[in-house]
């Protein structure tokens, strides 16, 4: 008779023995269950952890549209016609593509590509896939706001159809996951998506992990690891020592201050890439008294950026010389505002501020590393010119309401030019018809219209530039450094290769 | 029996639709648009409207708090916007791993808490009792963050005894129940020593003195049941604080709990999720007070529904 069913009919109590025989069944019960928590990777897979959760894996959700954590396994999972290599664009799932005419591009797929589910590929996915991300607002739609549609003449080829020239479709495609025409808006992709990539899920947990299986059939032959195990640690120190211990393979991105405490450690490689990920402090220009530029050019002036990246970021970052980084297609170089308080107080004095004015700077504390001692650090120079500046750290949904509504006067965050494309961050963000910081201007409203209109090239090149000068110029924001991304790696893995993007592709690395 | 139980589910009823209308209340006073996390900052204003038709937060106030209770009825919470599917759902998959956590620091708990606390009543104001008193404090104020990501430099980076996140292994699970469960090892202590103390002085304890019955005997068997009934009330209430603290630590180590589910939804605003996992903590903690209401019979049948 049980221990529990004697006391229950007063024929005893419970022992000693019989208590500490129930609490070591319990013990046991829950270490036994304990096993069943999380998922252990199996065999050979390829642990990496990224510094942000992947909350969902369709590849047409508005909020992860541009998301980096979601862009990882979306670029493991699914295909898309173009890919970027570099500064390079190379076929994806088109073999080929050619400009015929000014509002017309034609993109032969290429042959043997099918879908996790074993259908092929055909151009009416990929048609169908336009059609959808076309209803679907989100940071994307100024990519596709100029292509009118798509058709397929025939299994392989498609052609789309624009307003006018745009010069940029081939990069906005490498954002265009294809999935099957049936599942464009099935919900079952949040979780379980199918595409035609060289991994396929087959496990998620939003924001914990992701689990990857090695799809055979991909196109462009086998990925070297059978599996890729991708769980999210929140905690910075967690993370370090997941990877210290060898409980991962690879973390990215290391914050900068954390740099020191997996370099030169036996087993762990570290590489660095400057990213395409970038800081910027945006002045409201709408407001007063940012509406003059001899403010805001006062306020540029005030701050001593190569310092202030030195001091902070050290090997982790890099002083910008445009609005945008260097690796980006379409940066163009600019003379950095000089550190000079005394022109600072002359330029405010001009603008009838002398005695300084007070103002405010809001950030969330997660929009990068740093984030809080770059305010800090930038609010104590332009104390040195008169000018107080109420910090605002505030949590990212109040943040993200106030940046729609321009309710602020300075907003510090990090942006990542997810194509690596000017277009993709100077045409979509300073345009006066986007009137993200309350900025207009007419005359660089053409130069971005013409420089979109035109294929990749030195006219567009040039025409970019021009937009980063004028940007530079006006002081509409104050751009002080572009994050290197530090990927720490168990110094086994092979054939992996640090990405701009932060995005790298898992599918060609491998274990020695 | 009956009409006890029934009286305390009752109360419970009373108690879970409190919780769940403050947290109605507290998740929408916080300032955010969940519509314009759910589209991003490129949204247009039709879009917005569109999203706030879809999950009904366009509808007055009152009117989605009368949905949201008709809902709960239904054992229909909404839908997450985030996590996609029903809020409950992804709730309710998640909330094994807390259990499990919660388990293995409440078996931690008491593995150490209740030993120390009779070793302590044996020796009052001998060096251990010192220790353990001191320590119970210094416990309690420690800030269960810190103090996990001490043990995680400790435990996982320097001595690699144990593993700093979730990897498969059942060894996973110390850590995070080792930090969950410090600051109360040393407060269970003190309470059973000082229950200890107070039922050793008593006549059944000197009588069996008298009789020549052995310290240890008198401690661990009479005196030890004689104290089950404040420290069963204790691990009850424990086990409700590690539920709901495990929050933080889930955070930390990375576990895959309704916690971090909880973190993520309220930085998110994903009301749905919110409200479904604090419903579950709420009912857990209901559930354990019941379940330790009706133990007390258990253990001490000279108890009557009106004493608990």
């Amino acid at each position: 008779m049980s221990v529990a069913r004697r006391a229950v009919r007063g024929e005893g109590r419970p022992g000693r023995r019989d208590f500490l025989a129930m609490a070591g069944l319990g013990a046991t019960a829950v270490l036994l269950s304990g096993c069943g928590v999380g998922s252990g990777a199996p065999r050979g897979a390829l642990r990496a952890a990224f510094g942000q959760p992947v909350t969902d894996l369709d590849p047409y959700n508005a909020a992860t549209a541009v998301d980096e954590a979601s862009l990882i396994v979306k670029r493991l999972v699914f295909d898309t016609l173009v890919r970027r290599e570099g500064k390079t664009l190379v076929p994806g799932l088109a073999a080929e593509w050619r400009r015929d005419g000014d509002t017309r591009w034609v993109f032969t797929l290429r042959r043997g590509a099918v879908f996790h589910d074993g259908s092929a590929v055909t151009a009416r996915d990929v048609v169908a896939c336009l059609e959808h991300t076309r209803t679907v607002v989100s940071a994307q739609t100024p990519l596709w706001a100029t292509v009118t549609g798509a058709e397929a003449p025939d299994d392989r080829t498609v052609v789309f159809t624009t307003d006018g020239p745009l010069g940029s479709l081939p990069v906005n495609l490498t954002l265009l996951f294809i999935v099957p025409a049936r599942r464009v808006a099935d919900p079952a992709q949040k979780r379980s998506p199918i595409g035609s990539g060289p991994f396929r899920v087959t496990g998620f947990t939003p924001s914990t992990s992701v689990e990857l299986a090695r799809f055979d059939d991909y196109w462009g032959g086998r990925a070297e690891s059978p599996a890729v195990s991708m769980p999210y640690i929140a905690e910075t120190s967690t993370a370090i020592t997941a990877l210290r211990n060898g409980d991962i393979d690879l973390l990215w991105p290391v914050p900068p201050d954390q740099l020191p405490e997996v370099t030169g450690v036996p087993g762990i490689a570290v590489e660095s890439i400057p990213s395409w990920t970038y800081y910027f402090n945006w002045f409201n220009c709408s407001r007063k008294p940012f509406t003059d530029p001899d403010v805001r050019r006062a306020l540029c002036h005030a701050v001593n950026v190569p310092q202030i990246v030195e001091s902070l970021f050290g090997q982790g970052g890099w002083q910008m010389r445009a609005p945008l980084p260097a690796t980006v297609a379409g940066h163009a170089a600019q003379e950095p505002w000089a550190y000079d308080p005394a022109a600072a107080r002359r330029l405010l004095a001009r603008a009838g501020l002398g005695r300084g004015f007070t103002t405010s700077m809001m950030w969330f504390d997660s929009t990068g590393p740093l984030a809080r001692e770059l305010a800090q650090a930038m609010i104590s120079a332009w104390a040195g010119i008169g000018v107080t500046v109420r910090p605002q750290s505030i949590e990212k949904a109040m943040w993200l309401e106030r940046l729609n509504s321009l309710d602020w006067n300075m907003n510090l965050q990090t942006n990542t030019v997810t194509t690596g494309d000017a277009a993709f961050t100077i045409g979509r963000l300073y345009d006066s018809k986007a009137n993200r910081l309350g900025y207009r201007n007419p005359d660089l409203d053409a130069v971005l219209a013409r420089a979109a209109a035109t294929p990749e090239g030195p006219e567009r090149d040039a025409l970019y530039g021009d937009a980063c000068a004028t940007i530079w110029s006006d002081a509409v924001g104050l751009f002080p450094v572009t994050l290197v991304t530090g990927y720490g790696r168990a110094r086994e893995l092979t054939g992996f290769t640090p990405a701009a993007n932060n995005q790298p592709d898992l599918s060609v690395v491998g274990r020695r | 029996m009956g009409a006890f139980l029934a009286k305390r589910l009752a109360q419970a009823v009373v108690v879970a639709f409190g919780a769940l209308t403050l947290v109605f209340v507290i998740v929408r006073a916080v300032p955010g648009d969940p519509a314009k996390l759910i589209v991003g900052p490129d949204a247009s204003a039709g879009q917005l409207e569109s999203v706030r038709s879809d999950f009904g937060l366009d509808d007055p106030l009152w009117r989605q708090y009368v949905d949201h209770l008709g809902g709960i009825v239904r054992g229909d919470l909404g839908d997450s916007w985030r996590l996609g599917g029903s809020a409950l759902t992804n709730t309710l998959e998640r909330f094994p791993a807390t259990l499990t956590l919660a388990l293995a620091a409440l078996v931690l708990t008491v593995a150490i808490g209740i030993p120390l606390g009779m070793l302590c009543a044996r020796r009052p104001g001998k060096v251990l009792d010192l220790v353990v008193s001191t320590g119970s404090l210094a416990g309690q104020a420690i800030p269960s963050f810190w103090l996990g990501i001490v043990l995680i430099l400790l435990f996982a980076r320097h001595l690699d005894w144990l593993p700093a996140t979730v990897d498969g292994s059942p060894a996973a699970v110390l850590l995070p129940a080792l930090t969950l469960s410090l600051p109360f090892i040393g407060w269970l202590a003190r309470l059973v020593r000082s229950s200890a103390l107070e039922e050793g002085a008593k006549d059944y304890a000197r009588t069996a003195r008298a009789k020549g019955v052995p310290e240890g005997t008198i401690q661990y068997v009479h005196v030890g049941r004689n104290i089950a009934i404040p420290v069963v009330t204790v691990l009850g209430l424990l086990m409700g604080n590690f539920i709901a603290n495990a929050v933080i630590i889930e955070v930390v180590f990375s576990w895959p709990g309704i916690g971090s589910l909880m973190v993520d939804a309220i930085t998110n605003r994903d009301y749905a999720v919110v409200e479904a996992a604090i419903l579950t903590i709420t009912l857990s903690y209901i559930v354990l007070n019941l379940f330790v209401d009706v133990v007390y019979f258990v253990i001490d049948p000279r108890l009557t529904p009106e004493d608990a």
